[in-house]
């Protein structure tokens, strides 16, 4: 085990389930063995509001959240949040997003339009980058809900951790009924 | 396990085999009194844990158990203890039997608060010992800490996370739980407990001589995080800066050169530590979160950097990215790059789709439209977005505000309209008060109690009217309109947002009454929409649609601002989102070309 600290952010919107995503991720890496601290900002944000989750993972974390520029991987909810958290990042780093749109309220009121083409600017800047339609493929593994577990197993792909350890995690952190259909859209996703 | 800040505090009370803990909700503080409530359940223990109706009452409660000889604890943000400060200020002076905790929860940022204020800085007025984590697992430790230290010295202790502390998640173990076999039992003294100015005097410097000990006291002294070699300077750090300063240190190569103590009691601080840290080095860093508590204590203004020494931004969250710039100029070492800038584009909140509350501004814009609206703290707070909002000061506020600016306008003789909105628990927080003021002073406006059966914005905690309380368990209720009626209000009416044309009916009735005849108080009552706990009759469900009828005028979209009704740049008309769509049917009155259709349940 290295001293490297792995930086993973989750960005959406309030109410995409970035809060049960972050904590899957973080099971994972304590069933590993690692050392975790995980930080978000709770209250009005939720709300609808931009909601950024940070992960981080080693032999030892002491500060609960990761500095600007340093972010390894950015796990995104939503195209304009992912968009919008890439300073966030280290050059190099991956992004793997959902390539869904939820339109802000001032795009809602008619102030602002929605950026036009999102995925090409983040794959200009991080030629890592993976987009996923976490829709489509959720509701190919039974229930659209569960495209952030899609996502998951994309993530899970790039990152080096026994594959038991990422099922013990969702068998932990996912209702019993749900589990099938989220290990089928977890194995989609890592076939990416 | 992995363990939030707030349930690792949570834990710590329960290992440490306190007995009573009384909470208000409050971000980032309010999950420590549900996990107590529910590591309570788990383990049968025998606690009183309550929810109560604000922070005073919580730590006059709590208090008064520690009088009684338990451990008592109390949970708040720092906001909260402004509430709870007049208590505050004179149990330190009396002191405590059983270990007393006080959590003031602290918002750098600040992310969901009034302010930015130091927690510490109110303990240091207070002459309270207080405790300062750098992460969950700390404050675990510093919350049995804290009531060893209360009772060697018979003085309340303040435990203060930051959100960095309380929100922050981290592999626990925790130790095993300690059910309390202490009976209350409260010894009189009139002398020490109901002092007078006299007596209190000799309690003054007591208490003074229990601070000198305490800043001697052995397990809360500095502690040397990276044995370094003899170095010119050094830094000394507080929470959750302690732990950012510690990574940076690594990052930088400087954990071997320059020694970091990290201070788990800002105030007092050592004596001792502040001889040697001052004898030691030739310059010292101060990092710490909000005010500069432990720069003040570290009087040497030419060696001391820090907030009142200009070196440390004095405004906002100490961020890693922050620290590691401050850090590498007091080491003289070129600074890194700054990172850039978060792109345009922010994403405000809102309130929810379907919610009571969206529906409540519209009507009160439409009932009063040249209206003052003071507002006050909570979701609803949101309806600034509405224009439903023109004030937010402190809890209970709106209803203060609104006497006083019904008597200023009064004074020219022209008195416009005034809409006033508080939450149900808001109202109960600190909302009677006022409400017997504008009876007794005559204030003519409008109140409308927003009660959505909740306290929403900070989780969904109950209310006095409710039923139930922390973890679930049978309470008595209070009747929102007896209360009301009781303080000598005549106009008191209750009607459903969410029936808009009945609503807006009702609110124009108000605002005529208010105008003639005097203070009206409407209450506002319908269940929120995120609230899992609710077990009530919802609303009938009115499943709607757009029709051919929509023009495109974005009326909708811009006066009633539901996330699910989104304006289709391509179509040139409005779309409903069936994804977030709560089917509430409230827009179905607002669409002035009737365009918004009902189309089933």
């Amino acid at each position: 085990m290295s001293d490297t600290i792995t930086n993973i952010l989750l960005v959406g919107v309030g109410g995409q389930g970035i809060l049960l995503a972050s904590e899957v991720l973080s099971e994972t890496f304590m069933q590993a063995g690692y050392d975790v601290k995980k930080s978000e900002i709770h209250g009005m944000s939720q709300r609808g509001g931009s909601v950024v989750s940070h992960v981080r993972y080693g032999r030892e974390v002491h500060s609960p959240i990761i500095p600007e520029g340093e972010g390894d991987i950015l796990f995104g909810f939503e195209i304009l949040e992912t968009y919008r958290s890439l300073p966030l990042m280290k050059n190099g780093g991956t992004v793997i997003a959902n390539d869904l749109r939820i339109p802000p309220p001032s795009v809602l009121l008619g102030q602002e339009t929605y950026p036009d083409d999102l995925p090409g600017k983040i794959a200009a800047m991080f030629p890592d980058s993976l987009l996923v339609d976490g829709q489509k493929l959720a509701a190919e593994a039974g229930n659209v809900r569960a495209a952030n577990t899609v996502l998951l197993g994309a993530v899970s792909k790039r990152l080096d951790i026994p594959d038991e350890c990422w099922i013990k995690a969702l068998e932990k952190m996912i209702p019993p009924k749900a589990l099938k259909v989220n290990h089928v859209a977890f194995q989609l996703g890592r076939s990416l | 396990m992995l363990l939030l800040g707030n349930e690792a505090m949570a834990h710590g009370l329960v290992e440490a085999g306190c007995n009573v803990v009384a909470s208000y909700p409050g971000t980032p503080a309010s999950e420590i009194l549900s996990s107590v409530a529910q590591w309570r359940a788990r383990y049968d223990l025998p606690m009183h844990v309550e929810w109560a109706v604000n922070e005073k009452v919580a730590l006059e409660i709590a208090y008064a158990a520690s009088q009684a000889g338990l451990r008592a604890a109390t949970a708040m943000k720092q906001v909260g203890l402004n509430v709870a400060s007049d208590p505050f200020m004179s149990a330190a002076y009396l002191g405590v039997k059983g270990g007393f905790l006080v959590i003031s929860a602290d918002d750098p940022g600040p992310h969901s608060s009034q302010t930015e204020q130091d927690s510490r800085l109110m303990a240091m007025g207070a002459k309270v010992p207080v405790l300062d984590p750098d992460s969950p697992e700390q404050a675990r430790e510093l919350v049995k800490v804290g009531f060893e230290l209360s009772e060697a010295f018979e003085i309340p202790v303040m435990l203060r996370p930051t959100t960095r502390v309380c929100h922050a998640n981290q592999d626990i173990l925790p130790g095993p739980v300690a059910p309390s076999d202490r009976k209350a039992l409260f010894e009189k003294n009139p002398a020490r407990w109901a002092a007078t100015p006299k007596f209190r005097h000799r309690l003054h410097l007591e208490l003074e001589e229990k601070l000198a000990k305490i800043a001697a006291w052995e397990p809360t002294a500095p502690r040397l995080l990276n044995p370094a070699a003899p170095a010119r300077r050094a830094i000394v750090a507080s929470g959750v800066a302690a732990a950012h300063a510690r990574e940076v240190l690594n990052d930088l190569g400087l954990r071997e050169t320059l020694p970091l103590w990290q201070v788990v009691q800002p105030y007092p601080l050592h004596g001792d530590f502040v001889t040697t840290v001052l004898e030691q080095y030739d310059e010292i860093l101060v990092l710490e979160e909000t005010t500069g508590v432990m720069e003040l204590q570290l009087a040497d203004r030419y060696r001391v950097k820090g907030k009142r020494s200009g070196f440390v931004p004095e405004v906002g969250e100490l961020s890693p990215e922050l620290i590691e710039g401050l850090i590498a100029s007091f080491a003289g070492i070129e600074t890194p790059e700054a990172p850039a800038p978060a792109a345009e584009g922010g994403r405000r909140p809102t309130l929810c789709p379907g919610c009571p509350h969206r529906a409540s501004f519209y009507a009160i814009k439409r009932a009063a439209p040249k209206g003052i609206f003071p507002s006050d703290i909570g979701c609803y707070t949101l309806g600034i977005n509405l224009g439903g909002v023109d004030t937010v000061l402190c809890m209970g506020a709106a209803v203060s505000q609104a006497c006083g600016f019904y008597h200023a306008h009064k004074i020219g003789g022209e008195v416009p309209d005034i809409v006033a909105t508080i939450g149900d628990s808001t109202f109960f927080h600190a909302g009677i008060p006022p409400l017997i003021d504008a009876v007794v002073q005559d204030a003519r406006f409008v109140l409308v109690i927003l009660d959505n059966a909740t306290t929403a914005m900070t989780g969904n905690q109950p209310t006095p009217a409710l039923g139930w309380g922390a973890g679930g368990v049978p309470t008595a209720t209070v009747n929102m309109e007896g209360l009301v009626r009781a303080c000598g209000v005549k106009f008191c009416k209750v009607g459903r947002p969410g029936n808009l044309p009945a609503f807006t009916d009702l609110m124009k009735e108000a605002v005529a009454f208010a105008r003639t005849d005097g203070l009206a108080v409407v209450i506002a009552r319908q269940p929120c929409v995120v609230d899992r706990t609710f077990k009530g009759d919802r609303p009938p469900r009115r499943k709607v649609a757009i029709s051919d009828a929509c023009n495109g005028c974005r009326y909708c979209t811009t006066q009633f601002e539901c996330p699910a009704l989104v304006y289709d740049e391509e179509e040139k008309r409005v779309a409903i989102d069936t994804l977030i769509c709560t089917d509430c049917g409230v827009c179905i009155d607002v669409c002035p070309r009737l365009a918004i259709e009902e189309v089933g349940q």
